[in-house]
């Protein structure tokens, strides 16, 4: 296999849990070296995917493959040529950090002295060392995530999986999170990672993945998920005191910008719209606002964030499913109509049709 | 104290718990089945009562097994849960003093127990219509003492849940602590009838903790192991009173505790034997069999790391404390065998054989489900279970090692207590057929329940259901069948008392060793079949669930 190849490669991946469907029909593609982040609300499918290519969960249909190897099939090459870090830590009581590294070592089948290197090195790499002799339940939980990321490495994974590994880290922990999956993509890894901080993942994914209610609503490099959703731009416009912010409004809207789209924030002093038009008509309203005597002192265009089109695929599917809903609702009452209708012998038929 | 919200918690707790409402109604069939067995049917009246009285004492044997079982269990757990989830924190940083913290969680524990004995009424309402018994001298002060013997037990579980860190193990604490109360302060006194002495008159006030001689008094089969003397009198108040005293002190004991201590205890981080000086290595190395604060070696290519790894992170029977039990074991085994070398004319060989048997079996039945009953719950209850998949180990494998950490902690214990048996044979040669012969019952006792324990296990995703679950069973067999032995002259006839000890290895081992009351049966080999199959069929169920549940879901 080429490295030109992609690692990752999900065909049509579905899972059922009786009627409800957790996954449905999921293809994606990741090459070597690259971050895929998984995003979605909880219950979205995100875990359940994971856990088909780690070999945890087995699809009601489609395919999965890791470099080539069949997810379900080969579930034993899958775990050498995997690191899985699951959402929770998965301690053992009264084992210190190295004894921890020591067993999952010996049943990954790592040899006694070339195991004592590799968990010096995978601590070293995680920034852990320190930590060798502590126990492991009582770490604090970003510490916990280093030793769950050293395990995930002890190895040499080809592919890392993490879901969440920045859940409830504080900020200083996350940065330092954030670096260090930089550099295990930098030293050739493919990492899919799962999470709920979007910034975070922003700062560090090649590849997004965003799924809703089972279903892959976006997929492709972030530029191509935002552009995607946003064909409105956010324009800010940054007054040097919130005094006339209301002014401000009202002169939007006379020139044309739809009082929804406007949000004026006074604590701020920042007034932000959304607007389709071309730079010609945007210069136009900022000539508008000076000549009418508005304390501008920036106006610019906000870059959309992965937040935002993250938001805008939801509630777009959340509208989709609302409208199913709505469309599927008279079509039940008419039918449960006809049918009580049918039912009744003593209905004339001019009653029955009404 | 009806305005206590805590005892609303806890009421609409057990009101919505569909377990709880489960447990009723197996209590209410159970109590009834009792009663059905021994309901006449040949419409014959039986006007001296006897009969009647034989139903009672069926319905109050079991029905005491039930209490004695399920009354630890709310208590047990109730403080030790409320700390682990959190929300002990706000109960003490609320309004609420820890008195009425703890009334609120006594009052819970002993609602649930009302409950238990108010479904048990149509069995005795049952057994009162037959005639043959009194309210006052039979129904009254069987419930009363039923009702003392939950306190007793309801404050005790509190005070253990006030001293463990984890459900598991706040119910494998107390349900010692229960049997110890229940059953083995009755012991010294079986073994010291008929000698005179201080040491005699302190067993006979020993029994005043246990409900047992109570119930025996009460249902007419004269006081436990009963060898043709005359009953004690008063037994019942002498309960009562004792049973009202240790409640009061075990609830003194947890008021004293329910405090911001509780929350305020650091664990340690983990400081190493060898980073410290010459003198406290030196120190150490002398105190400790084996010291759980060094460094260990990394798990050689020989060894099943499954294995290695439940011996080091184990919560009960830890490799040093495995250590120091199998030295307190020796040293109990050499003081028995003292003992039956001095005392051998006086006691007889057979009792000190009794005495040994009797404490390997309870060592064996008390101590294996502790250990094995999580081995695939705890880590299916902590998330390790996943990992453990994503790992290339295979099902055997992982089974093999979980089973051999356990097999190897038992088989070192079994070893520290046989030098009793040698100084027995040493005296008393013929005896050597006969202690193999028991050696084969504690080994076969040991490979069943940790084939229960664990067969059990991977059945629940809780360590606390799968332990209270592996000690229900085993006290069912051996309990049960017990109490159905003390009934062996009425109303049980030979042939239910041989069968039902057919199933109880502890029986099996006390007729080979023709122990007082077990000798008349012959429970050998088919005791050994019963129990044999049995395991085979455990191992067989053990194997294909771990299977089971090591395949993608």
């Amino acid at each position: 296999m080429s490295d030109a190849d992609p690692v990752l490669v999900t065909e049509n991946l579905t899972k059922k849990y009786g009627e409800f469907t957790a996954l449905d029909n999921l293809s994606i593609t990741v090459n070597r070296g690259q971050i895929l982040g998984f995003i979605g609300h909880n219950g979205a499918g995100k875990t359940t995917a994971i856990r088909i290519l780690v070999g945890l969960a087995r699809p009601t249909s489609g395919r999965a493959t890791i470099t080539g190897v069949d997810c379900l099939r080969d579930s034993r090459k899958i775990k050498k040529l995997v690191g899985y870090m699951p959402d929770r830590f998965g301690s053992y009581e009264n084992m210190r950090v190295r004894e921890y590294l020591d067993f999952f070592g010996a049943a990954f089948g790592i040899h006694r002295k070339q195991r004592r290197t590799r968990i010096d090195e995978v601590l070293e790499l995680t920034s852990a060392a320190w930590m060798q002799d502590r126990y492991v339940e009582t770490l604090s939980h970003g510490m916990q995530q280093r030793v769950g990321i050293a395990r995930t490495l002890l190895h040499d994974p080809e592919v890392l999986i993490l879901d969440e590994p920045a859940n409830g880290l504080d900020p200083e922990a996350r940065l330092e999170m954030r670096s260090l999956l930089l550099k295990l993509a930098s030293l050739g890894k493919t990492l899919i990672v799962t999470s709920h901080i979007l910034p975070e993942l922003s700062r560090i994914c090649d590849q997004v993945a965003i799924l809703h209610r089972g279903q892959l609503k976006a997929f492709g490099s972030l530029q191509e998920v935002t552009r995607q959703f946003h064909q409105n731009r956010m324009i800010e416009i940054q007054l040097s005191s919130a005094e006339k912010i209301d002014e401000t409004v009202e002169v939007l809207a006379a020139s044309g910008a739809d009082r929804e789209s406007v949000f004026p924030s006074s604590t701020e002093a920042i007034v932000r719209f959304r607007s389709d038009r071309s730079e010609d008509e945007l210069g136009s309203v900022l000539a508008a606002l000076v000549s009418a005597g508005m304390p501008v002192t920036q106006f610019r265009e906000v870059a959309s964030d992965l937040e935002e089109a993250f938001l805008s695929v939801t509630r777009s599917g959340d509208a989709e499913a609302d409208a199913a809903a709505e469309a599927a609702e008279p079509k039940k009452l008419d039918g449960e109509l006809a049918s009580t209708a049918g039912s009744d012998s003593s209905a004339s038929p001019n009653e029955a049709r009404d | 104290m009806l305005s206590n919200p805590i005892i609303h918690k806890e009421f609409i707790g057990l009101m919505r718990s569909v377990r709880f409402h489960g447990m009723l109604a197996a209590v209410a069939f159970v109590t009834i089945v009792l009663v059905m067995i021994r309901w006449p049917s040949d419409g014959l009246i039986d006007r001296s009562g006897d009969r009647a009285r034989e139903v009672f004492a069926i319905f109050a044997f079991g029905l005491t097994a039930l209490v004695t079982l399920l009354s630890p269990v709310t208590p047990a757990t109730s403080i030790v849960m409320e700390k682990r989830k959190g929300t002990l924190a706000l109960l003490l940083n609320s309004n609420l003093s820890p008195v009425a913290i703890y009334l609120g969680k006594l009052a819970g524990s002993l609602v649930a127990i009302l409950f238990l004995l108010l479904v048990s009424t149509p069995a005795v309402t049952a057994c009162y219509a037959m005639g043959g018994i009194s309210f006052t001298s039979h129904v009254l002060p069987f419930y009363l003492v039923l009702t003392a013997a939950s306190l007793q037990y309801a404050t005790l579980g509190l005070l253990v849940s006030t001293l463990t860190a984890t459900t598991d193990s706040a119910l494998r604490v107390t349900f010692g602590c229960v049997l110890g109360l229940s059953v083995l302060v009755l012991a010294p006194n079986y073994f010291l009838q008929g000698i005179e002495g201080p040491l005699s008159s302190l067993a006979i006030q020993l029994q005043a903790l246990s409900p047992m001689p109570s119930i025996m008094e009460i249902v007419g089969t004269g006081s436990i192991g009963n060898q043709g003397l005359v009953t004690e009198s008063g037994v019942i108040i002498k309960f009562l009173v004792a049973a009202a005293l240790t409640s009061v002190v075990l609830a003194a004991a947890t008021l004293r505790r329910l405090n911001w201590r509780l929350l305020d205890q650091s664990r340690s981080q983990g400081i190493i034997t060898d980073d410290q000086t010459l003198g406290v290595r030196t120190a150490r190395r002398l105190f400790f069999l084996v010291d759980p604060q060094r460094r260990k070696a990394s798990i050689g290519f020989f060894l099943n790391p499954v294995m290695v790894k439940e011996f080091r992170c184990r919560q009960f029977g830890r490799f040093h404390w495995l250590m120091r039990l199998i030295a307190g074991c020796v040293v109990v085994s050499l003081g028995l065998a003292c003992v039956t070398t001095m005392g051998s004319e006086e006691w007889g060989v057979e009792t000190i054989g009794t005495i040994i048997v009797i404490l390997q079996m309870a060592l064996i039945l008390l101590f294996t489900p502790g250990i094995s009953a999580g081995l695939i719950s705890s880590e299916r209850e902590s998330g390790g279970w996943d990992l453990l998949r994503t790992t290339p180990l295979s099902t055997g494998s992982i089974l093999r090692g979980k089973l051999m950490s356990v097999f190897w902690t038992l088989l070192l214990i079994l070893c520290a207590t046989l030098p009793g048996y040698w100084v027995m044979i040493w005296i008393k040669p013929v005896l050597e057929d006969q202690i193999r012969q028991v050696i084969v019952c504690l080994v076969l006792t040991s490979v069943f329940t940790i084939l229960l324990s664990a067969t059990v296990s991977s059945f629940f995703t809780r360590t606390a259901a799968a332990t209270v679950t592996t000690y229900s069973i085993l006290l069912a067999m051996y309990a049960g069948t017990i109490l159905i032995w003390l009934g062996r002259d009425a109303p049980f006839g030979y042939s239910i008392v041989n069968t039902a000890l057919t199933v109880n290895t502890l029986a099996a081992a006390l007729s080979i060793i023709e122990t007082p009351g077990f000798s008349e049966y012959g429970l050998i080999p088919a005791n050994w079949w019963f129990t044999g199959v049995v395991s085979g069929i455990f191992l067989c169920v053990l194997t294909a669930r771990t299977w089971q549940l090591t395949r993608p879901m």
